[in-house]
């Protein structure tokens, strides 16, 4: 039988495939358990540096900086160039993961007149080439396995345009975990720092900033060093949680996947079982019906045989 | 001898938390020392090994990558990218960032990527330093 054949072909390539779905499964469920100590473990780095900020702020309420958002000639600026740093996947597979963070950054785009895009991770680079979108061509960064090091590196590079001054503003958009479950796109302004942010969040805690403080050797170099390992440790702390999310997506898609396979694996073998077990009767149905038609003949022949013995007495 | 609190803490993990009699660290123009009841300071902490005194008369080494201190309230935390123990570091992995920083060097490079290789450089001839220094009782704080 032809279809049975089939059958039992379409059944080996689906197990063939589930078997590379659940070894998906397994790297990415090791992936984000990796992932989310990383982020656990940067953790208390973030908090302290932002104290630090925080700190100085409060000493200095009226120094204006380059990198914070209370310049007076911030005002003045009419187009903002901006630059959108775009944190996807280097891989698909990854359920909506992908998707989500493209759709989100589109929005972005829309409402910038003049901007240019900084991809991490090969899927938006594709995407954005493809729509001839202006994408630095070259800064070419991988989203995989993030390192503290890959993070100095794009630290410099977007620090060292923002310093010149050819843009203005620094997003990232990535995305971010709520939990084990589900993650959103956020958009993060990097640079400049939202100095009202800082501020508030220490009026909150009710911290009085009265105490004298001496800064060495200046305000600003200590300021700058903080802005800079700031934007590093969030730059990493984005692609961390990015590959977190990415892998937990992975994770969920390959789990899909296999459960998919295991449902039409249980619904294909049902219906080869009832191929088999048709063939199996009527190639039953056949032999008896065969046996029963010989019968039948040896009968006849016998009768055949009786008649002409008796006539010829 | 007077003690203060003393938390370093690095981008993977709380380097150390306790108390410490004295600190030395690569400022921003030399060596600096900080002892008991500092009044509040902010100050950069450059590429380097930092030293400092536990309660017991330890001295401990850590290399650490440039970073922040402050002090206050008597406690002085310490922010810094990474920090190794001399016998952590990979003299080996040390070298060959170091050799490959002298070449980026070598090539004519724009400020960015100079900027880069400058500070890769700086960190891997602490580390490598930190490295041949692995007797921490060696040093006279």
């Amino acid at each position: 039988m032809a279809n049975a054949h089939e059958i039992l072909g379409r059944i080996k390539s689906i197990r063939d495939t589930m078997k590379i779905t659940k070894a998906m499964y397994m790297v990415s469920s090791m992936k984000v358990q990796k992932a989310k100590r990383k982020l656990v473990e940067t953790l208390p780095y973030f908090t302290a540096l932002q104290e630090q900020i925080t700190d100085v702020l409060l000493h200095f309420p009226e120094m204006t900086h380059l990198f914070f958002d209370n310049r007076p000639e911030d005002a003045l600026e009419k187009v903002k160039r901006r630059i959108y740093v775009v944190i996807t996947g280097d891989k698909g597979m990854a359920g909506p993961y992908n998707l989500n963070v493209i759709k989100e950054a589109r929005a972005q785009f829309e409402t910038a007149q003049d901007y240019q895009i900084y991809a991490v991770g090969e899927t938006g680079r594709h995407v954005f080439n493809a729509e001839k979108l202006p994408v630095n061509k070259e800064f070419r960064m991988s989203s995989n396995n993030p390192s503290v090091h890959r993070a100095r590196l794009m630290a410099e590079i977007l620090m060292e345009r923002y310093r010149a001054e050819e843009v203005d503003e620094i997003y990232v958009i990535y995305t971010r975990m709520r939990n084990s479950i589900s993650s959103s796109v956020c958009v993060e302004q990097l640079l400049p720092f939202r100095t009202s942010r800082y501020l508030k969040g220490q009026m909150k805690e009710g911290m009085n900033a009265v105490a004298e403080m001496e800064i060495h050797p200046s305000a600003e170099l200590v300021l700058e060093t903080l802005v800079r390992n700031t934007v590093t440790g969030f730059l990493y702390g984005a692609m961390v949680e990015s590959q977190a999310s990415e892998e937990s997506a992975r994770m969920m898609s390959m789990k899909t996947a296999t459960d998919n396979a295991d449902a039409m694996l249980a619904d294909l073998s049902r219906q080869y079982n009832q191929f088999r077990q048709a063939a199996i009767t009527q190639e039953i149905t056949e032999v008896v019906g065969g046996a029963k038609a010989l019968q039948k003949k040896k009968l006849r022949r016998k009768k055949a045989q009786a008649v002409p013995a008796t006539s010829a007495e | 001898m007077n003690t203060f609190h003393l938390k370093i803490i690095t981008c993977d993990r709380i380097f150390y938390d306790g108390e410490c009699e004295s600190i030395i660290f690569p400022g921003f123009d030399g060596l600096m020392e900080i002892q008991a009841h500092h009044a509040p300071m902010a100050t950069t902490v450059a590429v380097g090994e930092v030293r400092f005194r536990d309660p017991d008369g330890n001295t401990q080494s850590v290399i650490v990558s440039d970073g922040m201190i402050k002090t206050g309230d008597n406690e002085v935390t310490l922010l810094a990218f990474s920090a190794e123990r001399p016998d952590e570091i990979d003299a080996h992995r040390a070298q060959v960032a170091l050799d490959m920083a002298r070449e980026e060097m070598q090539r004519k490079q724009s400020i960015v990527e100079y900027n880069i290789s400058n500070a890769a450089m700086a960190r891997a001839m602490a580390r490598l330093s930190g490295a041949r220094s692995i007797h921490p009782e060696d040093f006279n704080i």
